[in-house]
């Protein structure tokens, strides 16, 4: 998916003043974050296991070539081939030629950010494979020829009359709004053909297992079951970061990850594919291949600072906390990844300083680190990305501050520097406020305040400082 | 292509070494358990599910019916065939489909399916597993009005079925029909994933497993539109659970 | 979190680090810090030469210019004997949590930030440490509800003892905030530098503000207060948004709640 994070500060202009998506949105906190509290208070060991899937995600981080290539050698001892792509083109080409390869006429999808990374319904249906994703979210943006607004909830920005009109293609404008019940089981009549008839399906991974060489599949819907059984050929796509070391391992996973999510204490289906069916079972696909991939998280690998953003288990949480992430909406993001998570990640993958906006858009204010049921930090690797843009390297495709910026934050240095000057500052800006002061507050300022006073009064710089007046009333002044 | 050799060294780089570091610690990760380990616990999981196979059926049924199976607790064989039947007169069912599970012979599922007016047919193709065989066995799943097994497991803390699709046992049967009925056993309880893993770890590792193990925790569900919850997207929209009583 | 001092031994002297925006912008949240110290029986000494811990800039990312302004607090402040009172969870987070990574590259300097951070506490969390949550029992008449600072309630762990203290004061009338701990949308520069967005995010909390219907909103930072004040006037509200030293110092002096600000 190509990027467009140059656009963040129209995309979210326009989405902060759209009350249909607001309103939208409110399900993020009101579902899932307050299902994830609710969650987390009913599970009395709750921190103990945060702390639990933090550590095996840093084991697995720190020793990410062994568990890699203990992977790929059990799915390949379980009779699955191991593909590993540098970059989504790779990936992308690589399915594209087994599609051919297996003569296949029909794809089906099930949830995946990496395949939004590669483009990959894209590019099949334009290779001329019928490719229709089958979640149902992501459905409704695959009809609406839209990129994803949320992790968990892809079509959440979506109302009802927005899905009914394209589900359904008699349905018009003014005509009464069918329930979510009536479109759901619409999108199952339509769907259930395309699982009849689908020959190879794309799915992701939620967690693979090295010393098992299986997967794990979290869905709520049945479309994940439904793609590892219809279909003669299965592909599963997985960045190199989404796998634990065992099958233990992965108990401790699943548990925070589904709490995390939606809040619920376990999803409707998990599923565990160990490879291809066995000769002797019913039915499932004759083939099954794992595409493992690259694509720029070598950046995120080799930088030390920014390696714990690979614990990410893709849960959503941060962007259910996130009062940025619910006021821009996700398609602000410019990418496959929005909220705190993509602010971080987005950046180094494709390149920080076009989408230098991301990091700063944020007041820091850390409820993403509180919410993430692997603790990652993200509002340090925030601050360090906000470093990289003001003062990095411009040779590196870092540095996007202003001369204008810097001479700013020089002249506050300066300021700050002896308390005369910050004082005599304080003095000069309190009179050149006063025109434009009133009761002690400032109603409309000259920049840099502008930005402040085009919504909120601004309190006007006194005309006496603390000092002063604690000299004044002989508070023991040093 | 990209090579493995290449692919994996890059990320040795990455991490900032020349070789692969085989990791030694044990705190970290339940990986490093060995099978002697792993058989421990899977007895102690064992045990534990009979020993206390009153309690965890209880839980069982409780955490199953609030995560939306449908609930009936059968006092004997008779009253889980009347039941089965009568959901299938309810649904004016006429194609049944069922797994091999034993439970369900000993319940008699097919006299109650036929009782009822629908036509019952097993999941297992006699040995043919041909591409015509398969084809035929997923269009008998996509037309069935009910599915019916028994569990492999079940799993208590969270009301979870669990399903290792083999021969006799397809994968389509608890899935494509819009109504799923599973009957259950008790001493058939795990208490958690946790026991459930520990049980399973070694058949994991062995590679011996059937291509898919499937935990079923109620009826397909999303909220992808609005927010609001409705069941049955593409999966079941009505699952049963049918706990017998041991006689 | 880095420790800090873990004692319950009272001091009676500790020295006042203000925070620019209280310095400069609301002094009487520092006289009122004082009052209240005072009444506690803590003498409170002020160094006349400081100005800022450094953190506006290190938020924007110019390290290279909050580093010699966070040194020179350093310099300043690890001459202090005993125990260093700021009012505000920002600034104390700034000095304990953060000036590790912005002296990163000086491990000398980060020791003695870290010596200094030790010594550094917030204002409730001060008070609540040493002298319990009901050691200031003043009394107002009037409705208040209290706002979540995020770096005070985050960084600092600081959650809900404002609140004991508050519902200690005779006379107030406590009603939780709803989304008491979703973020006012102030972020310091942020607020600037991406206006609307931090508009957006205070809309929130000012509307679920108003639904609470008490005539005070009390918080413990200064850069929120702004925010939330800031944008209640522009709005016509005439809901008052009160430093919690403040009210504390106010109730202290057996006075009504519409007379605590001037």
């Amino acid at each position: 998916m190509k990027p467009l994070t140059l656009n963040f500060r129209s995309k979210a202009a326009l989405t902060i003043s759209d009350a249909q998506i607001q309103q939208s949105i409110e399900h993020v906190y009101t579902g899932f974050f307050n299902g994830r509290l609710s969650a987390a208070d009913n599970t009395p060991d709750w921190e103990d296991l945060r702390t639990k899937g933090k550590a095996i995600k840093d084991h697995t981080i720190a020793h990410l070539d062994y568990y890699l290539g203990l992977l790929a050698d059990n799915v390949e001892k379980n009779g699955g081939s191991v593909f590993f792509a540098d970059d989504g083109e790779e990936a992308r080409q690589h399915i594209i030629d087994l599609a051919y390869k297996r003569k296949i006429k029909t794809v089906i999808k099930s949830k995946s950010m990496v395949s939004e990374e590669m483009g990959l319904a894209e590019a099949m249906n334009d290779a001329g494979f019928e490719t229709v994703e089958t979640d149902l979210g992501e459905y409704i943006i695959q009809l609406a020829n839209e990129t994803p607004y949320h992790l968990i909830a892809p079509a959440v920005h979506k109302s009802r009359a927005d899905v009914a009109k394209l589900l359904d293609d008699d349905y018009k404008d003014g005509d009464p709004v069918p329930d979510a019940t009536e479109l759901t089981m619409l999108a199952r009549e339509k769907l259930r053909g395309v699982f009849e008839r689908a020959d190879m399906s794309v799915t992701g991974v939620n967690f693979a297992v090295a010393e098992s060489g299986s997967i794990a599949l979290v869905t709520n819907e049945g479309n994940g079951r439904m793609s590892t059984t219809v279909p003669r050929v299965h592909v599963a796509v997985m960045g190199i970061e989404k796998l634990v070391p065992s099958i233990q391992d992965l108990s401790t996973m699943l548990r925070i990850l589904i709490r995390s999510a939606t809040g619920q204490r376990i999803s409707t289906y998990v599923t565990m594919v160990n490879g291809k069916r066995k000769y002797d079972e019913e039915e499932g696909p004759e083939e099954f291949h794992l595409v493992i991939m690259n694509n720029g998280r070598q950046k995120l690998l080799e930088d030390p600072l920014m390696r714990e953003s690979l614990n990410c288990i893709r849960c959503g949480a941060c962007l259910n906390a996130c009062p940025v992430y619910r006021k821009v909406g996700g398609h602000a993001y410019g990418w496959v990844y929005p909220g705190p998570i993509g602010a971080i990640v987005t950046p180094v993958l494709t390149g920080l300083k076009d989408a230098s906006n991301l990091p700063s858009a944020s007041s820091l204010c850390g409820a993403c680190h509180d919410s993430c049921p692997v603790k990652i930090n993200i509002p340090r690797m925030l601050l360090e990305l906000r470093y990289r843009t003001a003062e990095g390297s411009s040779d590196n495709n870092e540095r996007a501050s202003s001369a204008k910026e810097r001479a700013i934050w020089k002249a506050w240095r300066m300021g700050m520097m002896g308390r005369r000057r910050f004082d005599i500052g304080s003095r000069i800006a309190s009179i050149a406020m006063k025109p434009f002061s009133r009761n002690g507050w400032l109603k409309n300022a000259p920049p840099p305040i502008s930005g402040w006073t085009s919504t909120r009064d601004f309190p006007a710089i006194t005309a006496s400082s603390l000092k002063s007046r604690l000299k004044k009333r002989n508070r023991g002044s040093k | 292509m990209a090579d493995r050799a290449k692919f994996l060294a890059r990320v040795t780089a990455g991490l900032g070494r020349t070789e692969v570091l085989v990791p030694t610690s044990i705190t970290e990760t339940a990986g490093f358990e060995d099978a002697a380990t792993a058989k421990v616990n899977a007895d102690k999981a064992s045990n534990d599910a009979s020993e206390r196979s009153s309690e965890l059926t209880d839980q069982m049924a409780a955490e199953a019916a609030k995560a939306g199976w449908k609930v009936h607790r059968a006092s004997n064989s008779e009253d889980a065939a009347g039941y089965i039947a009568s959901i299938c007169a309810q649904k004016k069912a006429t194609s049944v489909l069922r797994s091999n599970h034993d439970v369900l012979d000993e319940i008699g599922v097919d006299l109650a399916v036929t009782t009822s007016g629908a036509t019952v047919s097993k999941t297992e193709h006699s040995g043919d597993y041909s591409p015509y065989q398969i084809q035929e066995s997923k269009n008998k799943a996509f037309s069935a009005d009910i599915g019916i097994t028994g569990v492999d497991y079940g799993i208590a803390e969270t009301g979870t079925v669990v399903l290792h699709p083999r021969r006799g046992l397809s994968r389509l049967v608890s899935l494509a029909p819009p109504i799923h009925i599973a009957v259950l056993r008790p001493g058939e309880v795990l208490d958690s994933l946790d026991e459930l893993f520990a049980m399973e770890r070694n058949d994991f590792m062995s590679g011996k497993l059937s291509g898919s193990m499937n935990l079923i925790s109620g009826p397909s569900k999303t909220a992808d539109i609005e927010g609001t919850t409705v069941t049955g997207i593409h999966g079941p929209l009505e699952v049963h659970l049918i706990i017998l009583t041991d006689d | 979190m880095p420790e800090k001092i873990n004692t319950t031994t009272r001091p009676d002297r500790v020295t006042l680090f203000a925070s620019c925006m209280v310095d400069q912008l609301t002094p009487e949240v520092g006289e009122s810090t004082v009052e209240v110290l005072e009444y506690l029986g803590v003498s409170v000494d002020f160094l006349h030469n400081q100005t800022c811990c450094g953190q506006p800039a290190f938020n924007s990312g110019f390290r290279s210019e909050a580093y010699p302004v966070a040194e020179r607090f350093i310099d300043l402040f690890e001459k202090v004997d005993g125990l260093i009172v700021v009012p505000s969870g920002s600034c104390a987070a700034m000095v304990r949590n953060y000036y590790v990574d912005l002296f990163r590259d000086n491990i000398q300097l980060t020791d003695r930030a870290k010596q200094v951070g030790e010594r550094l506490f917030e204002l409730t969390e001060f008070i609540n440490q040493f002298f319990g949550n009901s050691a200031v029992s003043g009394k107002i008449k009037g409705s208040v509800t209290y706002h979540k600072c995020c770096h005070l309630l985050r960084e600092i762990g600081v959650d809900e003892q404002p609140i004991e203290m508050l519902t200690n004061i005779d006379g107030l009338d406590f009603t939780p905030l709803e989304r008491a701990d979703v973020c006012c949308g102030f972020g310091g520069a942020f607020s600037v530098k991406m206006p609307d967005i931090s508009s957006a995010i205070l809309a929130e909390k000012l509307d679920f503000i108003e639904k609470n219907g008490s005539n005070t909103v009390i918080a413990a930072d200064s850069g929120c207060v702004y925010q939330m004040q800031g944008g209640l006037r522009r709005r016509g509200s005439d809901v008052q948004v009160v430093h919690i030293a403040q009210i504390l110092a106010a109730s202290i002096k057996n006075v009504t709640t519409s007379e605590v600000k001037q």
